[in-house]
């Protein structure tokens, strides 16, 4: 299972310090606060990580937290990947600019992180049998869907956050 | 089986898999713990079933989609699912928003809401303080990186405090998780 956390990620993003109004805020709502912290450990560091290194989570967290200009997130996720191995590929990769080409493996997930994220309404069985195409599992596929959903929610309790924090 | 649904719709649906689910007989004890399954406890959607293809996230996930959702004080259960219903409504997550949308009318014996919902969608005309929830968990789930500070604002003139807002920004944003999982994973069709 997943080592209990130390530090809390959107605390830490946010810059929220005991004197902080909403760390107090979020300290009422302990347990979800927990879990939350739990979530992105189980996203981006599980203990069993199968076919998605940590620093390729920590470059596709840092993609998402970019496509929504999640400026926090994404210089989070950036540290993270140096931290755990960083590569040119993998840099590439959490890029959100960045369209591959020749591997066509790296291209359809990177295509369903960039539609899910941005625009989920349009998301079709076609997506997922494309992921299926290019040689990923069942298991490949719901680990990528929960980290895509994980930091998306990551990035909206972020937003919403920031609006306590600064209103 | 019954043809997917594509409309957003009330009627009772069940939800179809694009990825195969975990088979209950085959699970790990990993896979078991996460389910939550016990001799007592063996019904297990297939949603879950599908999640559970990745034990340790569903793990942690489980208690805080139920805190959010389901925790004392703060914003009444009613104002929640009206954050999980905007949220379903942007990502058009028909078979959250239906599941959702009954829990509401259940709660709040207020089946006008969802109904101008379902009726007008995003541009649903609501009483004041529905309104203002509906509209913050619009905004934020369409666009996260440019919320309306009027929307927020509108938050406190209809009366909720600091740890309503959170809770509402935690509904709004469990269904951003929610969605993408649900509305990419499968699909509903018509309970038969």
């Amino acid at each position: 299972m997943t080592v209990p956390p130390k530090t809390d990620v959107i605390d830490a993003v946010l810059g929220l310090d005991s004197s902080s109004p909403v760390l107090a805020l979020r300290e009422r709502r302990a347990k979800l606060k927990h879990f939350t912290q739990t979530s992105h450990d189980a996203a981006l560091l599980p203990a069993e990580p199968g076919n998605f290194s940590y620093a390729m989570r920590a470059a596709l967290a840092a993609r998402i937290a970019g496509l929504w200009k999640a400026a926090e997130l994404q210089a989070h996720y950036k540290a993270q990947l140096e931290e755990k191995g960083s590569t040119p590929d993998l840099r590439s990769i959490a890029d959100p600019g960045f369209r591959p080409e020749g591997d066509k493996r790296l291209a359809a997930m990177l295509a369903h992180v960039d539609l899910v994220t941005l625009k989920p309404k349009e998301a079709r069985r076609a997506n997922i049998e494309a992921l299926y195409a290019v040689g990923l599992d069942d298991r490949d596929i719901v680990t990528l869907a929960g980290l895509i959903a994980f930091v998306n929610y990551q990035v909206l309790v972020v937003a919403g956050l920031k609006m306590l924090r600064d209103n | 089986m019954s043809e997917a649904v594509h409309e957003f719709t009330l009627e009772p649906l069940d939800w179809q898999p694009y990825v195969k689910p975990v088979k209950l007989d085959e699970a790990t004890p990993e896979q078991l713990e996460a389910l939550k399954v016990t001799p007592s406890n063996t019904k297990v959607s297939n949603y879950v079933l599908v999640l559970a293809n990745e034990a340790e996230m569903l793990a942690e996930r489980t208690p805080l989609f139920n805190d959010i959702m389901y925790s004392e004080g703060g914003l009444s259960r009613g104002g929640r699912e009206i954050g999980a219903l905007a949220a379903s409504f942007v990502n058009r997550c028909i078979y959250c928003a239906s599941v959702h949308a009954n829990r509401y009318i259940q709660l709040e014996k207020r089946p006008e809401v969802v109904d101008e919902i379902y009726r007008r969608g995003l541009d649903a005309d609501l009483p004041d303080f529905e309104q203002a929830l509906f509209n913050f968990g619009v905004d934020l789930t369409a666009h996260p990186d440019n919320v309306g500070a009027y929307q927020f604002y509108h938050l406190r003139e209809v009366g909720l405090d600091d740890l309503e807002i959170l809770d509402l920004i935690h509904s709004i944003a469990i269904f951003g998780w929610a969605n993408r999982l649900m509305h990419t994973l499968g699909e509903p069709h018509l309970k038969e």
